[in-house]
């Protein structure tokens, strides 16, 4: 599309023209909201709308009921009962008839005047939406048509318009869109009672919601099997309580794109305002409706590359600003400068599925607001088939995954990779995208690029096939079994693992598979040997090793449906005649709940059919086991539960927790002496005021780790999302092997580190598939890094000196001294026992083994001033008071 | 009866006779005794207010705070009449000009003290309802109906008491008998003799104080079933323990006083203690964020109300939340999200130790907000089913009664409080050795000024005062509980509108 300033000028112009110019006098918002989960997967193969429903039930807790959505891109043409080429080249108009009888006078005033009809029909819905559980408003009927405007009315339109030169797609886009607007200000907007409104107008993109929760779309209008490229999905919290239509609902779209929101704008009235000194005046009243329109206006209108749309919603700034290099400072810095007031202020995550007919794409599109104050996790399987994701929770692509893999074997339940985006960065722009192209071969497939249009990839490799038989291999007795009879005739775990990783990259998947599922089976079967399994596989799922050819969310499917299969054939806690180390318990069983008997220890809970809060989750059952004399606790399947070690109270060390699946939000907060174990990522809000106890995370961690911990030890093998740390006092102790995105120990005032303090450590590595350390260019990538810190320490491995001054906000850089080392050299070692990151890995640069003072610098807080005098008050004073009351 | 009594004991709800801790309390009017006098001690005999008092045959110097005015000293029967000498003067007191500000004028300071050193209303003409800021409460009245509308309702038996769980959620019931709690004030900010006087004085009545955020410290723990215990942004001393001991737990979003600036304690009240209890640096300014950093949104909220309640499995929550023009979105928000309360914080409110820019610019004033959020609350249908508790520059019974009126179901006081202990407004709250009064302080010295018991009595005597006045309010209204004003903005005046409205002071008789 060629594309003109003067066009654009002449686009708004005719807008205002049309409509009027907007009323400046106020901005109204009918109805405050931030809270949302929102979800969507792109696929390369066209999915049934069937598999947005397992997340959109998993974040239910993101919404109330009050609004659900989805969107879908890319669609089936047979399902709509129309060719290929109408599908490509029509709108497809999806009007919400709230008052079905306006459907008439509608067609009349706003369609058969000026399109061509190619089909329209009245979408099939079920007959009684009584029948859904959860719904209080019937949803709307929906009208669907397939239009093209009628020649002369176009011809017209452009003459009108001045818009001579324009391709005539680029006009018939303006008419449609334009229409719209009419047709909602006469049926929607304008009126008293508000009678239809559009839901989407454009090519291969059909938005639906009503008023209850997203999955009841799919159910209502009967999409359980229609199938599309793109699924995008919104749980919507208006705070408003009584809703009666779906018009505020999510998603928004603006011509070819459907949007969904997570968050809220501070200046929402000043981007209404830019948009009307634009001639667009928006007419749903809410910031998801705004976003879209800017989104529309940059990207239709003005004809922005993406790559620019993106800086002017998400303004790159401070340290990653200057590094950028000087043609994109240059460009950034005009961009902001004309678009900064209308920039999104504020918490805000957006996902956006689009069709791009002119590249012939379809796009899922996540990005974060420059803070990166709602949360969000992206995520790429790239196999047989390849699909990208990005959701609020982890929680929701694996639920996502796992839906998708239960219907077609050809998908798999965990992702090769999971991700979060660094808001406003120059390192990802906070934004990645996942298009759907034709590969050539009549087929399509999936690709995932930053803002900058840099690639995500995964290391190809061979994918699992699940449904091919687990055979014995031949030489299974002679060279395999071997392998492990020493280690179970010690049962030595560490033995056990030690054997499976040296040899699993010889193996093939049936191998792998046949291994796997005999140590079950052993474990399964021989009590005493059930520890030591137990062990070997957490170590399997923990640790990166070599696989050779396959595939590392292979081994963790199998080995964690393995373990789920082992915990699952323990004795229930309603046996009491089958006792044991372990005793099983369930949602269904939960009452039974009783105190240890005899050799019992741990409890098993199995998640799965859990709440994920509230009196009856599973984490509430284990403060209330734990009260009851349980002190070790295994839970497994979990789905996004959250509040795991909360309620326990003060001084629990003796406790320890392992939690398999995807575990939730606020995990390990509040504890004080527990030990907990996170086998795999962890979400956000994790350990918020820790008191005391030991927290491993074998892998990435969400927002806000530790906001206002007083103390404890946390390893972290991988990342920490946005502010860890945050109003963190007292002692805490942290290795972090990955790295932060930003805001690392704001404010931090744990005293004096070699005092008791508190510090974090932060080594700056990846690790590839197989295990193999990556230390990163830069250990920390974020411009604020201890800012107004008031005590403690950072101690970061950057050899290199990469950190500077303008990352700290009062912090100052200072070497290591011996002191420091003695107090840090314990910490490392214990990472090494978590981790395998042995410590002379970690002072080897570039292949030579330096001294800790070449290799990790210090960063600490610098005594003001104002501070010199300390007034000396303490506890006697009150003492003597007390004493002559 | 001494007010003297067992620390850690909840002592009873009697009004004792609690003077001032300064050599002369600060009066109205100023009773000076020229050195003319010859002790005859006749004054003493005449004087009905005990202004006057004797040790060993000597004249002590007058007690001038409780003089009734020059009127009464000028009748026949009374003092300067009387003196044989002429030695007795009665005029203004000078220095009383010189205090407070025009939301806490010097009257309703005097006032205020004498509510706490006595348990009564002043008899003089010391104004006790409002202040003179020329808005907000201070221009609203009470329009009491002319006649009683029911003579014999039993005053004394006037039920002042209000819920804070109305949600039949099965958490704790919990009903306080009166509509008042204390306001979270940090240790840190206020001393611990303060902060214990003030719960003290609260439990005495079966109410609740808030620990503000600074921490829980050890002395608080004998009274865990009458404290609030706050998160606030910066979580200092938050820990699970605390949240496990009460049973009510307060969510501290913003602060009517400074809504959006956080909270902050400058290093000079960072003392040893302070920093022990928040496990931070002493000397060490310290700043609570202004957000959440974990809840920029409903759903967050929901989630952090959800952590709170998988702590505490019987407690409360409740939600303070400053007054922006959304506020009856928050609240509904917050209805939503599990909270039992939710409580409004307006801008009239905050110490000296909140920047004057903050406290005078921003947010709603509490008198808008109430209404607003009362009717919107309303609409929705789930008034019911929550407690609405407002705070924010509210000073005396009749701003309680008000504030109540306007849809609140009961208020949260803090600077009244201070009064009580004889704060004088002098605004050096936020620095350490600033308050001659040893009330809003951790220096070891200062704090020594007061006595705990002391303390405590001087606010069971203010909430004494008030109950009555409440009482007497809505024995004028004939109304049997408080519960009735809900929402009667029908019993409000604004003088902005009704200059000539009845005067509502309560110690003139009624027929």
């Amino acid at each position: 599309m060629k594309h003109n300033g003067s066009f654009a000028e002449k686009i708004l112009a005719g807008r205002i023209r049309e409509f009027g110019r907007a009323d400046f006098s106020k901005n109204l918002k009918a109805a405050d909201e931030g809270g949302c989960g929102v979800t969507g997967f792109a696929c390369n193969i066209p999915v049934a709308g069937k598999h947005i429903f397992e997340p959109s039930i998993r974040m239910h807790n993101r919404g109330n009921g009050k609004g659900g959505g989805i969107a879908a891109v890319g669609f089936n043409p047979d399902m709509l009962g129309v060719s290929r080429e109408v599908l490509d080249s029509h709108y497809m108009l999806n009007v919400a008839l709230l008052e079905p009888s306006c459907l008439k006078a509608l067609k009349e005033e706003c369609v058969t005047p000026f399109f061509n009809v190619a089909k329209e029909e009245t979408i099939d819905r079920m007959p009684d939406w009584r029948e859904l559980e959860g719904l209080e408003v019937k949803p709307p009927d929906v009208w669907r048509a397939f239009v093209r405007v009628k020649p002369e009315v176009l011809k017209r339109f452009i003459e009108e318009n001045g818009f001579q030169g324009m391709t005539d797609r680029w006009a018939e886009d303006e008419f449609v869109s334009r229409n719209s607007v009419r047709l909602n200000k006469m049926f929607y907007a304008s009126l008293g009672d508000k009678q239809a409104f559009v839901m989407s107008h454009g090519r291969n993109v059909m938005i639906l919601k009503i008023v209850g929760y997203a999955e009841n779309v799919v159910r209502y209008y009967k999409l359980e099997d229609f199938q599309a490229h793109v699924w995008i999905a919104h749980q919507r919290y208006p705070t408003r309580g009584r809703v009666w239509h779906p018009g505020g609902a999510h998603p928004f779209t603006g011509l070819n794109e459907a949007l969904v929101h997570n968050g809220d704008f501070a200046n929402y009235h000043a981007t209404c305002d830019y948009l009307k000194q634009r001639g667009l005046e928006p007419q749903f009243m809410t910031d998801t409706e705004v976003s879209i329109m800017l989104f529309d206006l940059w990207n239709r209108v003005y004809g922005y590359p993406l790559e620019v749309i993106l800086e002017a919603l998400a303004p790159t700034g401070e340290l990653d600003f200057d590094l950028l290099p000087p043609e994109k400072q240059a460009l950034y810095d005009v961009v902001q400068q004309t678009h900064i007031h209308a920039s999104p202020d504020g918490p805000w995550f957006f996902i956006i599925a689009r069709n791009i007919p002119e590249s012939n794409t379809f796009q899922l599109l996540g990005i974060t607001d420059t803070s990166m104050l709602r949360p969000q996790v992206f995520s790429l399987y790239d196999g047989e088939v390849q699909v990208g994701l990005v959701c609020s929770e982890k929680q929701a692509i694996d639920a996502t995954l796992r839906s998708l893999a239960e219907e077609d074997p050809r998908f798999s339940p965990v992702a090769d990779k999971y991700w979060n985006a660094r808001g406003g960065s120059r390192s990802d722009g906070g934004a990645f995208m996942f298009n759907v192209t034709p590969d050539g071969n009549g087929g399509k497939s999936l690709a995932c690029y930053d803002k900058f249009g840099r690639p995500v990839e995964v290391e190809r490799r061979k994918p699992l096939d699940i449904t091919l038989a687990v055979t014995k291999p031949e030489n299974y007795e002679k060279d395999i079994q071997t392998l492990f009879a020493d280690a179970l005739k010690d049962k030595d775990a560490v033995k056990l693992f030690d054997s499976f990783c040296a040899n699993a990259a010889g193996w093939d998947y049936n191998t792998l598979r046949y291994v796997v599922a005999n140590l079950g089976r052993t474990a399964r079967r021989q009590k005493p040997l059930l520890n030591t399994i137990v062990e070997a596989f957490t170590l399997i799922l923990d640790r990166r090793f070599s696989l050779g050819e396959k595939k590392r969310s292979a081994l963790v499917r199998i080995v964690n449906e393995e373990l789920n299969e082992i915990f699952r054939a323990l004795p229930k806690i309603t046996d009491t005649l089958n006792i044991g180390y372990y005793s099983l318990i369930d949602a269904a069983a939960r009452k039974e709940l009783r105190p240890p008997i005899a050799v019992e220890r741990a409890l098993a809970i199995d998640a799965k059919d859990f709440e994920p809060e509230g009196d009856e989750c599973d984490s509430v059952l284990m403060a209330d086991a734990y009260r009851l004399g349980w002190r070790k606790f295994v839970v497994f399947d979990m789905r996004g539960q959250r509040f795991h070690g909360c309620g326990f109270g003060s001084m629990t060390s003796g406790v320890r927790m392992d939690l398999y699946g995807s575990s939730g939000d606020y995990e390990a907060s509040g504890i004080d002496g527990m030990e907990i174990h996170i086998h795999g990522n962890a979400q956000d809000q994790i350990g918020q005021i820790m008191k005391s106890g030991l927290l491993v995370i074998h892998g990435d961690v969400g927002q806000c780790f530790m906001y206002g911990a007083k103390g404890g030890t946390t390893y972290i093998l991988g990342n920490t999302a946005g502010r860890p740390l945050i109003n963190a006092a007292g002692h805490p102790r942290v290795v972090i092997n990955g790295t932060s995105l930003d805001f690392l120990a704001e404010s931090f005032m744990a005293g004096d580190p070699l005092n008791g303090g508190g510090f974090v450590i932060v080594n700056g590595l990846t690790m590839n598939e197989d295990g193999g350390i990556i230390f990163r260019q830069r250990p920390y990538p974020g411009s604020n890094l201890f800012s107004l810190a008031s005590g403690g320490a950072l101690y970061m491995r950057d050899p290199n000196k990469m950190i500077v001054e303008e990352q700290l906000n009062g912090g100052a850089l200072a070497e290591l001294s011996d002191a420091d080392w003695n107090l840090i050299y314990p910490y490392l070692l214990e990472n090494e026992k978590y981790f395998g990151i042995k410590i002379d890995d970690l002072l080897t640069v570039d292949g030579v083994k330096k001294s800790p003072k070449e290799v990790y610098r210090k960063v600490e807080a610098v005594p003001l001033a104002i501070l010199r005098k300390i007034p000396s008050t303490d506890d006697s004073v009150w003492a003597a008071n007390a004493a002559t009351s | 009866m001494h007010y003297r009594n067992v620390w850690s004991e909840v002592p009873p709800a009697v009004p004792i006779p609690t003077p001032s801790r300064f050599g002369r309390a600060i009066g109205k009017y100023t009773v000076m005794i020229t050195e003319a006098c010859n002790d005859c001690l006749k004054c003493v005999a005449v004087c009905p207010e005990k202004v006057f008092d004797v040790q060993g045959g000597k004249l002590l110097p007058p007690n001038d705070h409780l003089c009734l005015g020059i009127e009464c000293s000028n009748k026949s029967s009374r003092c300067v009449r009387n003196c044989p000498v002429s030695a007795i003067r009665v005029g203004l007191n000078p220095s009383a000009r010189a205090l407070g500000d025009l939301r806490w004028t010097p009257d309703l300071l005097m006032s205020t003290w004498y509510m706490a050193e006595t348990g009564r209303l002043p008899k003089n003409d010391i104004e006790y309802r409002v202040g003179d800021s020329g808005g907000g409460f201070d221009k609203l009245r009470l329009v009491f109906p002319k006649r009683l509308p029911k003579p014999d309702l039993d005053k004394s038996n006037i039920d002042t008491s209000i819920d804070l769980n109305r949600r039949e959620d099965g958490r704790l019931k919990i009903t306080i008998p009166i509509p008042v709690y204390g306001g979270g004030m940090s240790f840190g900010s206020i001393s611990q003799i303060t902060m214990l006087s003030r719960i003290r004085g609260f439990a005495a009545w079966g109410s609740y104080t808030c620990t503000g955020e600074g921490g829980y410290p050890e002395a608080l723990y004998p009274f865990d079933d009458h404290i609030i215990t706050q998160v606030a942004t910066g979580l200092f001393g938050v820990r699970e323990e605390t949240i496990q001991r009460v049973k009510i737990v307060e969510f501290k979003y913003a602060q009517g006083a400074k809504p959006g600036l956080g909270g902050h304690l400058l290093g000079d009240k960072v003392t040893e203690a302070v920093a022990r209890i928040r496990e931070t640096v002493p000397g060490s300014s310290l700043f609570s964020p202004f957000p959440f950093h974990s809840v920029y949104s409903v759903e967050d909220h929901k989630k952090h109300l959800d952590w709170i309640k998988a702590i505490n499995s019987r407690g409360l929550v409740s939600v303070k939340v400053s007054t922006p023009s959304d506020v009856d979105m928050v609240a509904v928000g917050s209805y939503y999200a599990g909270a039992h309360i939710v409580h409004l914080d307006g801008s009239y409110g905050g110490t000296g130790a909140a920047p004057d820019v903050a406290k005078k610019n921003i947010a709603m004033p509490i008198e808008y907000a109430i209404p607003k959020v009362h009717g919107f609350l309303k609409d929705e249908g789930v008034r019911d089913h929550i407690t609405l508790i407002v705070s924010g520059g509210l000073r005396t019974a009749f701003d309680i009664a008000k504030a109540i009126a306007l849809g609140a179901d009961g208020v949260v006081t803090g600077t009244s409080d201070l009064v009580a202990l004889e704060c004088i407004r002098c605004h050096n709250c936020e620095s350490g050795r600033g308050c001659a009064r040893g009330i809003a302080t951790t220096d070891l010295e200062l704090v020594g000024l007061m006595e705990l018991a002391w303390g405590t009595q001087r606010i069971i005597n203010m909430l004494h005062c008030w109950r009555e006045q409440l009482q007497e309010i809505l024995y004028r209204f004939g109304m049997s509980s408080i519960r009735e004003l809900v929402g009667r903005t029908d019993l409000l005046t604004h003088l902005d509108y009704n200059a000539d409205a009845p005067d509502d002071d309560i110690r003139n008789p009624v027929r």
